[in-house]
This record gives structure tokens, sequence and C-alpha cells, in this order.
């Protein structure tokens, strides 16, 4: 393994430089060193969310069997920290990456991506179009991601101890409830819920002093926010929660885990996102990338990763053949579809200000 | 009598807060709900999952590999630190004691991010040097506090005995002064690595791309993974240093007991 | 020197082994390299970031400080912050002086042992950690479960997790080890003789303890105190987790600037303003405990 070597050698050069005379002060040795495969088979590098499908070690498998490669995975934290990684030194090192809308224009803009010509890729026709028109994911007409899943961020309650309708997203707002919401701890989701709530474009909010209060106005039911989807998780499976602001992956997972939970599109709207694959700019394997992206985005894939409880597929295919009830309930049919508002790219500034004023929403 | 009672009895009180945490942890990790749900079910599940997680097993070998060598070069740096200022003067020594104990007065989130800007700096991409640097920089204090309470409550005259019997410095150091560190030199390795170990800020803000420590993996896999899996990695390496630590107990007992013959 | 050079392998390369030998002050150097270079150095680059604007272009500016004071809720945050840290280390200190006094002085065998014992739960993870505090702590959680059990509480909940009193006692839970350990490092250089002589001269047991063991134990609390107090400032995870709506602290806004937005020179100079209240903390601290003595 590389980075064993790598740490060989430091501990021999640290040794040397400490048993040494020391007259020539701190050896800085260099431990980068090469990093290409060795072998004659092709070495993809895919930067993805852990445990988020694209890594499952069985469907993986497949693939590299199909296509005689090795896919190495390296993990993301953020969407911000992608963005840095291609800006420092990932641009033709790393070969696919999942960006979406958020950092997807810059990467765009600052040419860190290459252009995908589609029509090589021989399931992108199945792509639902919804997901096909995103602007974020073009410029000058060349696309530059390629769909592959989609998720709502919305409401769900656990519908043993809530029995009434739920229909609207002025639940969380609504004092029965008190002590029982979880809102989520993000400042992306929680201006734009307000923003819906509040009758205002949740991508373009106009009045942020009226979201501001709205989040005031909210904070004092919750009984806690919630950060990572393994807290709503054991939230609610603890019974510490009933209601709250969940993601439809996260609850489709629940419930194939046999929580009694219900996911519900409110009337008002909620939150969509589509998570695509981009091929960065001089990737070393490009015809290895465009595969792994068919691949990714075909019936195949899509429909083992929904069934193991993975987010919505993109691919139209599979989704004519889910159970409809599934369809209806996990928000995947056109109806719900049409009430989302998928996140925008936002501007650095935008993203500080609304950052600044969920802390100071918090901080209250 | 009352008195070693009671202080059994309160030493009880806090290893029960200390260890009951701990307790829950490692029950969770045979508990099969991936939400940490009661009623407790139990299920090796967690095990096997773990045992077939490649990535967290390497990311745990990389945590004991930096920790490794992050104590051995903080213990040995430490070691010769405390040489050469037991022949310091007073004003040096305190003037040494503040350069030592900065690091710990600065947050981890804060010496990882000045570490960062200086890699951004110099233009250069983060890397193990800096990751191995910065952990040293946090647990070097650590071994120094250790070592220098051994120093402080040393009986010096040893030393000087030796000396006035013609031993040289070299001599008496092999021979004198480190097998009376020797238990100081251990406990501040031991603290080292255990700093190095579970320090998850400061490896995130400096680890190279596509490296991962296990704290690290931690906080990548409650994004979309589930936890037991992390309390049945904790349960093995507390198992371990169990185990590694009874057999070290073991042989130290041999050996003491030859030694006071 | 052929025979010096005999007990030396390491060194037979260097033309200057008696230079070293004789001059053991030059042994200091690699520590206080280390610690100028990668401790104290990154700091002043991190203060002139924190004069930086965003950007590709970066500017000389004093907007990164001035929006910090501006806003009043950074500072209020950064206040409760530090009441937290004060509140774990004050707790830290009454609850691990009595075991190290006990480890160190009534006990007479296996304090390594116990030593070890204290430390051996740094091995698990803080996340995980408080991860069980939350089983722990929640209503219908063990806890509760085994209070009823013992009739100590009624039907009503248990009302501790999400409240500042869980991310406390979370947090008291990581740092009092290293409380402990200081505390015992410095009791145990207390020669038994003294406490003798004291015995001797007629103190009562507390006329001993509030002479001579306090006084001569404070170096242990304070390095304690830092080594608590410092990094409680910078936590973020077990306050999210466990502290409910009202959870938010500094550590989490500095989170958010590097991991979420791209504010680094306005994380930098939040980190520095922190820094600074560091510090300045430390200093009073010492001022008092001098003019204590």
């Amino acid at each position: 393994m590389r980075l064993h070597k790598g740490l060989l050698s430091v501990l021999l050069a640290s040794f040397l430089v400490v048993s040494g005379c020391g007259s020539n002060g701190q050896g800085t040795p260099d431990t980068s060193g090469g990093q290409g495969g060795n072998g004659g088979e092709q070495t993809l590098v895919v930067v993805n969310w852990k445990d988020y499908g694209s890594d499952d070690p069985e469907m993986i498998k497949a693939f590299e069997e199909s296509c005689s490669c090795k896919v190495v995975h390296e993990y993301m934290a953020s969407e911000e920290e992608l963005l840095t990684r291609l800006k420092t030194g990932g641009v033709g090192k790393l070969d696919v990456i999942l960006p979406n809308a958020s950092i997807l224009p810059v990467a765009i803009q600052e040419g860190l991506l290459e252009p995908i010509d589609v029509d090589k890729l021989e399931n992108y026709q199945y792509i639902n179009k919804t997901f096909k028109n995103i602007p974020e994911n073009e410029k000058d007409g060349q696309v530059y991601a390629v769909p592959w899943v989609w998720g709502s961020t919305s409401i769900a309650y656990n519908s043993n101890v809530i029995k009434d309708e739920i229909d609207s997203i002025n639940v969380l707002w609504d004092e029965k409830y008190k002590g029982q919401i979880a809102f989520r701890d993000d400042f992306n989701d929680a201006v734009m819920i307000a923003a819906i709530a509040a009758n205002q474009d949740p991508n373009n909010p106009s009045d942020m002093e009226a979201v501001k209060q709205k989040l005031l106005e909210q904070k004092p039911l919750n009984r806690t926010y919630w950060k990572t989807g393994d807290e709503f998780s054991k939230l609610f499976a603890n019974n510490q929660i009933s209601i709250g602001v969940a993601w439809s992956g996260n609850t489709a997972a629940m419930k194939q885990a046999g929580q009694p939970i219900k996911y519900v599109i409110p009337k008002e709207g909620a939150i969509g996102w589509v998570d695509n694959w981009a091929i960065v700019k001089d990737s070393p394997h490009k015809d290895l990338a465009m595969k792994f992206i068919d691949f990714m985005i075909g019936k195949d894939f899509q429909t083992k990763w929904v069934n193991k409880g993975g987010p919505a597929p993109v691919n139209t295919q599979v989704v004519d053949n889910l159970d409809p009830a599934f369809v209806q309930e996990m928000g995947l049919d056109e109806e719900a579809i049409s009430k989302l508002f998928f996140i925008s790219y936002h501007t650095e500034d935008e993203k500080k200000a609304w950052n600044e004023l969920w802390h100071e929403v918090k901080a209250q | 009598m009352f008195k070693r009672i009671s202080s059994w009895l309160y030493i009880l009180l806090i290893f029960l807060f200390l260890y009951t945490p701990i307790a829950v942890l490692v029950l969770m990790s045979f508990n099969e709900s991936p939400y940490n749900s009661l009623p407790f079910t139990f299920s090796t599940k967690w095990y096997s999952e773990m045992a077939h997680n490649q990535r967290l097993i390497d990311s745990t070998l990389n945590s004991v590999y930096i920790a490794s060598i992050t104590a051995v070069i903080s213990v040995v740096v430490a070691t010769a630190l405390m040489l050469g200022a037991a022949k310091a003067s007073p004003k040096v020594k305190s003037w040494v004691d503040s350069v030592i104990i900065l690091p710990l007065t600065v947050p981890w989130l804060i010496l990882g991010l000045s570490l960062l800007l200086v890699l951004k700096t110099l233009g250069l991409d983060r890397n193990f040097v800096m990751l191995l640097i910065g952990h040293v920089v946090v647990s070097l204090p650590y071994a120094v506090m250790v070592l220098k309470a051994r120093m402080d409550g040393m009986d010096h005259q040893i030393e000087e005995a030796s000396y006035s019997l013609g031993a040289n410095e070299w001599t008496t150091f092999i021979r004198i002064t480190l097998p009376m560190l020797f238990p100081a030199i251990i406990a501040g390795a031991f603290l080292a690595f255990m700093i190095s170990f579970d320090n998850f800020i400061l490896s995130y803000f400096l680890i190279p791309i596509g490296s991962s420590t296990l704290p690290i993996e931690i906080y990548s896999s409650v994004k979309f993974g589930f936890t037991p899996e992390i309390n049945a990695v904790s349960t093995l390496i507390l198992t371990g240093t169990l185990l590694l630590l009874f057999v070290i107990v073991l042989l130290m007992r041999s050996s003491l007991k030859s030694m006071m013959k | 020197m052929n025979e010096r050079q005999g007990n030396l392998p390491f060194l037979l390369n260097c033309s200057r082994v008696g230079d070293v030998v004789k001059n053991r002050i030059f042994l200091m150097s690699p520590a206080i390299f280390i610690m100028l270079a990668f401790g104290v150095v990154p700091l002043f680059i991190m203060l002139y970031y924190s004069f930086l604007s965003d950007g590709p272009s970066p500017t000389f500016t004093l907007q990164n400080y001035a929006n910090f004071f501006q806003k009043a809720f950074y500072l209020k945050l950064t206040w409760k912050t530090i009441q937290m840290s004060l509140i774990v280390t004050l707790i830290s200190i009454v609850i691990a002086y009595p075991a190290a006094y006990i480890i160190a002085k009534v006990i007479q065998r296996g304090q390594n042992l116990l030593l070890l014992f204290i430390i051996i739960p740094f091995w698990t993870s803080q996340l995980v950690r408080a991860y069980s505090w939350m089983n722990l702590l929640q209503d219908g959680g063990i806890l509760e479960m085994f209070l009823r059990k013992l009739h100590l509480i009624g039907d009503g909940s248990l009302g501790i997790l999400f409240t500042q009193t869980a991310v406390i006692i979370s947090l008291v839970h990581i740092f009092f080890p290293y409380m402990v350990l200081t505390i015992y490092m410095s009791l145990d250089k207390i020669q038994p003789s003294l406490l003798e002589a004291s015995k001797s001269l007629g103190a009562t047991p507390f006329e001993t303890f509030r002479r001579i063991v306090l006084p001569l134990s404070k170096p242990g609390i304070v390095t304690g105190s830092i080594l608590v107090f410092v990094p409680c400032l910078g936590v973020f995870a077990e306050p999210r987790i466990l502290g409910g709506p009202n959870g938010s602290v500094i550590g989490t806004v500095i989170e958010d600037q590097f991991f979420e937005i791209n504010g680094w020179s306005f994380g930098a100079a939040i980190a520095f303003i922190l820094l600074v209240m560091v510090f300045l903390s430390i200093w009073i601290t010492s001022r008092l405990i001098k003019r204590g003595d």
C-alpha cells in the first residue's frame, strides 16, 4: 500500500533526523511519490459519498469485471470540499466526481470539468426530462453533468403517534407538536423551508427578515435539530421525535427497516436535489469514466440500488417498474416532482448570508 | 479504615461514571438495531459487516500507524528536550516551558486550520508530512509533561554518584538516567499515541486526498452509514488494548520480581 | 573518544559528538524547533489571513473583524462557549481532585493500573461516546429505566437530553481524565516525609492539606485546567448531538466557515479572536493565582 510505504519513509527520515547530528535541521522527506496504478489494469478514481450506492462492493465488482478495470473510491466531506479538491490538485488525478447544483456552475466556469457527449451514453435517453433540463448542468449548450439520483427534503412523521392527515408545511409551526419536532440543522434547508412556509421563492427569498422571523418562531417548538441522516434515524427510532424535516432516501431506508415512518410532500412544496456525475478535466481515463457513468444510470444498477433503500432513480424505466404504492408514498411520482423546488446555484455571498442568518437564529 | 473504604467507594463511583457510556457503546455493538434503539436484540451482525468493510479496516490501521509514529517521535524529542533542559539555567527552562505548553493553549481546531493555511501559503497539497507534524505538535506537550514530572521527582544524586565513580555522560545516560526515565517514556508514548489516535480535527484538515483515519471514517460514515459498525471497531480496539496491557502487566510483574531479588 | 563512540552507534558519523554531549542544551533544539515552526508561526499566518478578503484576489481588510463585532450573536456565542468550558473545567477539578489524591496518597498498590484505567476510554471515539450518552440520557433511555426500577424517579421523563446539562456531562466525561493525570503527577511529587513532618508538628489533616498539599498541587490543577478548558472551546459535535435547539457554540460557526461555506478568512478571524480570549483568560487566571500566593 502506498500509504504504508510513505509512512515508513517518514519514520525512517525522522529517525535519521533525530539520531543524526541535527546540524542540518529538520528534514522534510517527500512522501507524495508517484501514485500511478501498477499493472496493466486501468484504475478509475471516483470521488463520491461514503456508503452511497456507487461504492457498493457487489455492484462495483460487476462493473470492474465488465470492463476489466479497477475502481478506487475517494470520499468527499461536502460539496465545498469537493470543489476545493478540484482546485487544489484534483485536476488530472481524479476521474469521476459526484457534484450537485451548489458547485456545478463554478466548476464549469473555472474549467475544472470535461464536457460530456451524452449521445455516447446509452442510458441517457431514459433519464426523466425534468432532471435533464436543469440549467446548472450545462453551459453554452454543452452538458457537463449527468443526473444520477435525486431526492427531496420534506416532512416525515411517525404514523403510530400522529394520526392526523399531514399535508401542509405549517405542521412544523404547529404548537400541537411542540417538543416532538426536529428541524434540520442546515442553513440551506432551514432558509428554503422557512421561505416556502412564508410563501416566498425558496431559491431566491426576497424578504430575509421574514424568513428569520419564521425560523425564530419555529425554534422553541423543536425537541432538537438534526444534522446527519444517522442522527435523524436515531432520534426517530428512539422515539425522541415524532415529526420533522427528513430526507426521502433516509425515510425509505428507515421504512424498509420496519420503522412506522410516513413521508409527505406538503402542498406548499418541498426541497428537491439531484446528484450528478461529472468527469474531471484532463481525466486520465475518460473512456472508462463514460462507461462508469453509463453503468451508474443504467437500469440494472438503478433498480438494484433503489431496492436496497437508495434515493430515487432518474431512470424512468426503473420507476415504471416499481410498486406504484411505494412510488406514491415516497413522492417519486410526477405530481410530487412537480411540487419540488430544486436547489439552484447560490453565490458565495448568498451562502454566507444564509449561513449567518441561520447561526443567528440558533444563537438566540 | 473508614478512609480507605470511602476512598475505594469514590474511585468506584468515578469508574462507574467513566465506564457506563463505554459499556453502552459495547452493548450497542451487539444490538441488532442500526439506530441503537431498544429493546436489545443480540446480534453479531455489525462485527461481520465491519470485517467486510475494508475501508474501515484500512483507516483504522492508518490511525495506528500515524499514532505510533507520532508517539515515537514525540517521546524521542521530548526525552532529548528533558535531557537538554536538565542543565539549562532556570530562565531558559521557564522559557522552554512556555514554548512547549503553547500548543496546549491553542484549540486543535485553530491549530489544524493554521497548519492548513501554511500549506495554502506554500502552495502545497495536503500531505502526510504535515499531518504527522500536526499530530506531533499536539502530542509532544503531553509526552513532555509526563517526562518532566518524572524528571522532577527523580533522585539526581544517583547520576552524580555515577559521574563521581568515573562514568562518562553517555554511560550514565544509558545505565542510569534512561532506566529511571523508562516508565515515564512508556507512559508518555502511550499518552501521545492516544492523543493522536482519536484526533479528528487535525487529520481532517491535513490528510491527503483519498486517505482516511478512523476518526475521519467515523465522521463520514454518520452521513449515510450506521454507527454500530463503529461501535464494533471501538469494542475490538478496547479489547485488544486490554489484552495487550494484561500481557504487559504480566511480563512486567515477573521482571519486577526478579529485580527485587 | 573511541570508547565513547563505541557506546553510540547512532552517532558514529557525527564529528561533533563531544560538543553535543558537553553542551546538552543542544538536545532541546528539535522540540523547540517543532513548536516554534509548526505551533507558533502558523498562528501568525492565520492572523495574516484574517485580515484578507475572501475571493480570488484577496485584499487587506478589517471587514472580518468588523463583521464579528457588528453582530451581537457572535460575541454571545463566544461568551456562552467560554462559560460552558469554565463550568466543565470547574466540575472536572472538583471530581478529579479527590480521585487523584486517593490514587496518589491513599492507595498503596496498583496506582499505575488505576491511572491506566482512567485513560483507557480515550481509545474510543468521542463521537460514538456522544451517541452512548444519547442512549443513556434520553427520555425512556437506559438511565431513566434504571432510576425507575430503583423508584428514584416517578413516571415523568428524565428531561436531561437536549439541554446544556447533557452537553456538560459528556464533556466532563471526555476531559476530566486529563485533570486526574496532571493533579496526580503533582501530588505524587510530594514527599511523604513532608506530610509526616506536618503531622508531627501538630497540624490537623485539614491544615496539612490546606497548607501543604493544596499549594503543592496547584501546578497540576493549572495544567489540568488548561487541558480541559482549551479543547472544550473548540468542540462542536457534542453540543450539536446532545444540546438540543440551543446547543450552538462558537466551534459550530468556525466549523461551518471551512466545511460548509468558503469563509476562510472570516473563520480565521473568529479563530483568532477566540485565541486572544484564551490567552487573556489564562493570563488573568495566572495573575490571580500569583496574587493568591
